[in-house]
């Protein structure tokens, strides 16, 4: 199943606050809907797992980050791979952060997502819903911790 | 309907089944239910990826689940030599864990060995496994430009797996473009999977005696033994194969499964007993599927109907791995029964067959070998042909029936059909469902604009593989076998090479003995599935078990009267010439008075044989001269719902002819269960997958099973047409209703959407579908419809 998303977030807060808050992998990690752990490697690489839901299929999720950023064109490019219960996903996420004016700043976001295993076939009929929820709350909650920041 | 059977009189008794006190009661004995001391349980670690390179496998988190005893990998398996594993006919292998690489979605990748079922899921959750995605190929017809190659390991490097013909190409070109009348039908008869109750497994031990002690839910138990011999290295004679009660096979049962052999390895390295009971999820995604081919099928005829040529070109997705299960000599197997029960001068047939990236398999389900999709064709394209001519299809089917003085009749894809009588069977049908009141009835609806169908299926299949000159699995030829012996008491045993699994062979095998001999039925206790102590057989699919075993039973059974003859003639005191059997006894030729049973020549077997040797035994290798062509007319009568596409199956009549009936009521029986499996793969079940390589159809939410309340009601007649050279006449008839039903079905809701000008849908016909093609055909894209 593969999965597309895109959206936006205006932060209330200025562009620096934002771009050091999104280049923390831990901060950026535990963003992350029903995040359990996250453990860091270094600054592009960490491990998060997380607590899955999707129609019957429960359980957790061991996923591996990757993030580079683009310090000039307040870029980041994230590469998420793994799984767990017999299930896969790959996703690839970029984020661009741009002026909003009056001290805020935009946040504009896509991702594609490919889901496999039973994650994909049990819960084909919500999965689409779900995935899309999902994200959209990472990226709300990054706005609402940089502002509390 | 069921009787009582005194001695003799056996055959054409619907007696009651023997096994069904012990399985109405709960008291099966199924593989789950055998258990061990020590005994430790198996979970598979299986793919999410339907294509992927693995980088790497970390059992370092599953081995520090409590429990958990140990974790095998394909390394290690290719390591001891086991890495990979022949498929049934020859002309693959397949990997038993994944070694370098996955090739479909549920692939088994590690087997977790563990002290409970659930510590030994938990390790498989704890398994790491680093995969790198690859092109996937989901699509026979993107397998064949060999964009992404998928099986490197194959000498040839092509996804192509075989071509395989039959008939004479040329002729049949030339005749189709002869023809007065020359139709085309794409065909596709869907991806299914025989989803029995009982999932398979198996519970594997090394006894004392470091014999290998194989519990297994296996429809061929004997050519496991050898397959497990061959693959293993572990000498024959230290192989013990049993296969207990079944729930339902299909075919399902018959190739050997990359859990079987983990279990064996575990066991032998393990020193403990090692159980492995697949899940419903692992059933539907990872063992043989059925069908699966893309059929192109051209029909050519004389202006008034007459058939000239059949040409049918498919293509077959084969999946990951080519584990089709069909004797060595047909990669497609009995495909060439395609002209079905017609007279048709020339044919060809040819079937192209593809990896993909989908469950390997190609199994014969409930069909033997190909039958149903060949019949399927031939079925459906003739009501296109019907259509076209604007002929009756019931008239166009039979103009152009083998008659009944030409058989043995030898088709133009050589098979040589042993008898039938296809009129005379269509006739019961048409007076049975009252064909013409229907037609009436339909005219009357169609006026008022209502959706009514009837649809045809007078089809022949070709059962019981088979002659040793033309068959054989592995090199074994499908001969099968029967062991019997009868006791002092004038009771017995007999013992066969097939395996039922709910087919009644406790029953009718001991009809049949019962017939032969004499004897009291419910004194003959049947026995299989054992391989120390059954004869050597090839066991049960193809419907081959009546046509092969059945017969072999039958031949031991007159062995056995030869030998009681002698001791007769002793106990009558007359030469053995002047014995005759008549009305199930011995008799002095001409004296009525002077009798023997063989109740009392059982008995003097033990204890006054004369000079003859002692006992009364025989054992018998049937290799059949021929296969067997049961053939029916099946008729479905549906009401479309014209606003929602439902569709109602308001009556089904199967007629069939299955040559000798053994026992009537499990012939019904038989035929209800195929027919509902056919309702299911008409309207209900496909396995698919998405353009990425997903399986949708995981479990029976997605994959639906009907049951009695979703099933029509069925109606069922016979006519009795024995086949001329099996000892008893019959053929066989456990797959006939899965074979000739769905092209009935398909056939009605065709039928009724004929005045919309629709010509064809594909299986399964859901209500979407149907009321898509009203929906399009409404809006006046009905000759898009009838592509």
């Amino acid at each position: 199943m593969n999965l597309k998303y895109n959206g936006q977030e205006k932060v209330p807060a200025p562009m620096d606050a934002v771009w050091a808050f999104v280049r923390d992998p831990d901060k950026v990690g535990r963003c992350l809907p029903d995040v359990v752990e996250v453990t860091v490697h270094d600054p592009q690489h960490f491990d998060a797992v997380v607590q899955v839901a999707v129609g019957p299929v429960r359980g957790k999720f061991k996923l591996k980050f990757e993030m580079t950023a683009n310090e000039a064109t307040h870029h980041v490019d994230m590469k998420v791979s793994g799984g767990g219960f017999g299930s896969a996903v790959d996703l690839t996420a970029t984020a661009d952060l741009a002026d909003g004016g009056a001290g805020t700043t935009l946040l504009n976001w896509s991702g594609e997502a490919i889901a496999r295993g039973p994650v994909a076939a049990v819960g084909g009929r919500v999965l689409d819903g779900q995935a899309k929820k999902l994200i959209e709350q990472t990226f709300a909650t990054v706005s609402q911790r940089v502002r509390q920041a | 309907m069921s009787a009582d059977v005194k001695a003799g009189h056996a055959i054409g008794v619907a007696m009651k089944r023997k096994e069904d006190p012990r399985f109405v009661q709960g008291k099966g004995h199924y593989v789950d239910d055998f258990s061990f001391p020590g005994m430790l349980f198996m979970a598979l670690v299986r793919s999410p990826y339907p294509h992927a390179t693995i980088k790497s496998i970390d059992i370092s988190a599953a081995m520090k689940v409590p429990g958990v005893k140990a974790v095998i990998t394909g390394k290690d398996l290719e390591a001891a030599g086991l890495g990979w594993l022949p498929t049934f006919h020859g002309l693959d292998k397949q990997m038993v864990l994944a070694i370098g690489k996955v090739l479909f979605q549920y692939q088994e990748v590690a087997a977790v060995f563990a002290e409970s079922r659930e510590a030994a899921a938990d390790g498989a959750e704890q398994v790491q496994v680093d995969y790198d995605p690859l092109p996937v190929v989901a699509d026979p017809f993107a397998s064949k430009t060999d964009t992404v190659l998928l099986r490197p390991d194959r000498e040839q490097k092509t996804n192509h797996i075989y071509h395989w013909e039959v008939g004479d190409r040329d002729r049949t070109d030339q005749t189709l473009a002869k023809s007065a009348k020359r139709v085309k039908q794409r065909i596709w008869f869907q991806r299914c999977h025989p989803a029995p109750l009982e999932p398979c497994g198996c519970v594997a031990f090394f006894d004392t005696m470091g014999r290998l002690q194989f519990y297994v839910t296996s429809q061929a138990p004997h050519v496991y033994r050898t397959a497990l011999s061959l693959v293993t290295g572990i000498p024959e004679d230290r192989i013990h194969v049993i296969s207990p009660d079944i729930g339902g096979g299909f075919g399902n049962k018959v190739p050997v499964y990359p859990g079987y052999v983990c279990a064996v390895v575990g066991a032998l390295k393990l020193g403990h007993p090692v159980k492995w009971i697949e899940t419903r999820t692992e059933n539907l995604t990872s063992t043989g599927f059925a069908r699966d081919y893309h059929m192109d099928v051209e029909l050519g005829a004389t202006a008034d109907g007459k058939l000239t040529a059949v040409k049918v070109a498919t293509t077959a997705d084969h999946g990951a791995f080519d584990c089709a299960a069909d004797p060595t000599k047909y990669p497609a197997g009995m495909f060439g029964i395609c002209t079905g029960s017609y007279d048709v001068p020339v044919a060809h047939a040819e079937v192209d067959a593809y990896f993909t990236n989908k469950a390997p398999g190609g199994i014969a389900y409930r069909c033997s070998f190909r039958v149903t999709e060949a019949s399927y064709a031939i079925e459906r394209t003739m009501d296109v042909l019907a259509d076209e001519l604007g002929i009756d299809a019931v008239e166009l089917r039979r103009k152009n029936f083998v008659k009944k003085e030409q058989f043995p009749y030898a088709s133009a894809l050589g098979f040589t059909y042993d008898s039938g009588d296809y009129e005379k069977t269509l006739q019961k049908a048409l007076d049975t469902i009252g064909y013409q009141a229907l037609l009436k009835e339909q005219q009357e609806k169609r006026a008022r604009g209502e959706l009514m169908g009837i649809g045809f299926s007078t089809f022949t299949e070709v059962v019981g593989a088979g002659p040793s000159k033309h068959f054989d699995i592995l090199g074994i030829k499908m001969f099968d076998s029967a062991e019997i012996r009868i006791h002092p008491t004038g009771a017995g045993i007999v013992r066969a090479g097939t395996k039922s699994q709910g087919q009644g062979h406790e029953t009718t095998w001991a009809q049949i003995v019962a017939e032969e001999l004499g004897l009291d039925p419910q004194q003959i206790m049947v026995e299989e599935g054992d391989t120390d102590t059954a004869p050597y057989g090839l066991g049960t699919y193809a419907s081959r078990s009546t046509p092969v075993a059945g017969a072999a039973i039958a031949m031991a059974a007159r062995r056995i009267r030869e030998k009681a003859r002698k001791i007769a003639a002793h106990l009558l005191e007359v030469g053995e010439a002047d014995v005759e059997w008549v009305d199930y006894r011995f008799q002095v030729k001409g004296v009525p008075a002077k009798t023997v049973t063989m109740k009392e020549v059982a008995f003097a077997a033990y204890t006054n044989m004369a000079q003859n040797e002692p006992g009364l035994e025989a054992t018998f290798y049937y290799d059949p001269p021929n296969m067997t062509f049961p053939n029916g007319t099946y008729v479905a009568v549906v009401d479309v719902d014209r606003e929602t596409g439902e569709v109602k199956v308001r009556r089904f009549l199967a007629v069939d002819d299955c040559g000798t009936i053994i026992n009537p009521m499990i012939v019904e029986g038989q035929v209800h269960g195929g027919l509902t499996e056919g309702f299911a793969i008409a309207f209900m079940q496909e396995i698919q997958y998405d353009a990425d390589g997903n399986n949708l159809n995981t479990n029976f939410t997605d994959y639906l099973v009907p049951t009695a309340q979703e099933a029509p009601h069925w109606e069922t007649a016979q006519t009795v047409t024995p086949s001329p050279h099996h000892p008893i006449g019959a053929k066989g008839v456990g797959e006939s209703p899965n074979v000739g039903s769905p092209a009935a079905f398909v056939n009605a809701v065709v039928d009724a959407l004929s005045p919309l000008g629709v010509r064809h849908l594909e299986m399964p016909v859901t209500r979407e579908k149907v009321w898509r093609a009203i929906r399009e055909a409404e809006a006046g894209k009905g000759k898009a419809a009838r592509t």
